[in-house]
C-alpha cells in the first residue's frame, strides 16, 4: 500500500531530520521521529494550548469556551460518580479523564487528510493500557493494604493458589485485550481510510467509513475508559 | 434534578457500559486461554529448556481454560447481583 503523506514526517524530512521509513525506526533518532509519536506530541501540544486559549481567566459566567470544558469535565465527572461514587471518583478523575480526551481526539485526527492517530500503533495504546493496569493495582493496594492481596484468592481457602493462578492468568488478558481492542479498532480504521483513499478517493468512496470512523473513535474511546473504570472499581471493592 | 430526567439517561449509559463489559468478554476468554498456554510453553522450552515439554504447557493450557470461564462465571454472577 502506498503510505499516506503525513505532513509532521514531511516536515521533519524537508528540516533534514531522518523520518523512519518501516513502522519503526533504526536509530534512537528515527525512533523519536516516528510518526505516532510526532503526531501524539503534536496532540500534547495541542492539549496544552487549546484550554489555555479557550479557558483564559475562569469567569462565574462562563463565555463559549469555558462552557465546553464545563460540560465535558463535568459530564465525566458525573459518569464516573454514578460508577463509583464522589470520593472514589476523584482519586481516580485526573488519570482517566486525560486518557478519555487523549484517546478521543487521538482517534479522531486520524480522520483529516496528513493526519495519523498516535492510537493506531500498538506502542501508544499498551504504554496506556500498563500505565491502567499498574494504576488500578495501586489503588487497590492503597485502599486495602496488604489484605489487598485476598482479592486473587477466592473465597475458599483449599483451592486458593489455583484461584491466584487464574486471576493472574485473566488479569493479564485484561493487559492485553485493552490494549489490543484499541489497537484493532483504530489500525483497521486507518487503513480502511488509507485503502478507500488511494482507491477511489476522488469519488468519495471513504466518506461511509469517514462517518464511521467518528462514531467508532467515540466508541473506543468510551469503552477504554469504561473498563478502566470497572477495573478500578473492582480493584477498590471488597474481596468476595 | 427530578427522576424523570435521570432515569433515560440512566440505561442509556447501562447500555454504553454493557457494551463495553460484554465486548471484552470474549476477547477476555479467548487471550486467558492463549496467555496459559504461552505461559506453559515459555516455561517448557524456555525455562526448563525442554525436558518437561509437552506437559507444562498442556497444564498451563488447563488452568487458561479454567480462568476463562472464571472470567465467565465472575460476569454472570455480577449480571445477576445487578439484576435484583
Amino acid at each position: 500500500m502506498e503510505h499516506p503523506i503525513l505532513f509532521i514526517s514531511v516536515i521533519l524530512d524537508w528540516i533534514g531530520l531522518p523520518v523512519p521509513h518501516g513502522p519503526i525506526g533504526a536509530t534512537f533518532l528515527e525512533k523519536l521521529t516516528a510518526p505516532y509519536l510526532t503526531y501524539s506530541w503534536m496532540l500534547m501540544a495541542f492539549l496544552f494550548v487549546v484550554p489555555k486559549l479557550t479557558l483564559g481567566k475562569l469567569e462565574l459566567v462562563p463565555g463559549t469556551g469555558q462552557n465546553f470544558w464545563e460540560a465535558l469535565i463535568g459530564g465525566l465527572m458525573d459518569f464516573f460518580t454514578e460508577h463509583m461514587g464522589r470520593e472514589k471518583a476523584r482519586a481516580i478523575f485526573p488519570v482517566l479523564a486525560t486518557f478519555f480526551i487523549y484517546i478521543v481526539l487521538a482517534n479522531m485526527i486520524g480522520l483529516l487528510p496528513g493526519f495519523m492517530s498516535p492510537t493506531s500503533s500498538l506502542n501508544i495504546t499498551l504504554a496506556m493500557t500498563i500505565i491502567v493496569w499498574l494504576f488500578h493495582h495501586y489503588l487497590g493496594f492503597r485502599q486495602h493494604g496488604w489484605h489487598y492481596y485476598k482479592h486473587f484468592m477466592g473465597p475458599i481457602p483449599l483451592i486458593a493458589p489455583l484461584m491466584m493462578l487464574l486471576e493472574l492468568i485473566a488479569n493479564f488478558a485484561r493487559l492485553i485485550s485493552l490494549s489490543m481492542r484499541l489497537f484493532g479498532n483504530i489500525m483497521a480504521k486507518e487503513v480502511l481510510l488509507g485503502v478507500l483513499f488511494t482507491l477511489a478517493g476522488a469519488y468519495f468512496a471513504p466518506l461511509p467509513i469517514l462517518c464511521l470512523g467518528v462514531l467508532v473513535s467515540i466508541i473506543q474511546g468510551v469503552v477504554f475508559v469504561l473498563l478502566s473504570v470497572i477495573y478500578c472499581v473492582g480493584a477498590m471493592d471488597h474481596a468476595h | 434534578m427530578t427522576y424523570s430526567d435521570q432515569k433515560p439517561k440512566k440505561e442509556e449509559k447501562g447500555i454504553l457500559t454493557d457494551i463495553a463489559i460484554y465486548g471484552q468478554s470474549g476477547m477476555t476468554f479467548s487471550l486467558s486461554v492463549l496467555i496459559g498456554f504461552g505461559f506453559g510453553w515459555y516455561l517448557d522450552n524456555k525455562v526448563f529448556s525442554g525436558w518437561t515439554a509437552p506437559w507444562l504447557s498442556f497444564i498451563f493450557l488447563g488452568f487458561g481454560i479454567a480462568a476463562g470461564f472464571k472470567h465467565l462465571w465472575d460476569l454472570s454472577r455480577k449480571f445477576a447481583k445487578d439484576d435484583d
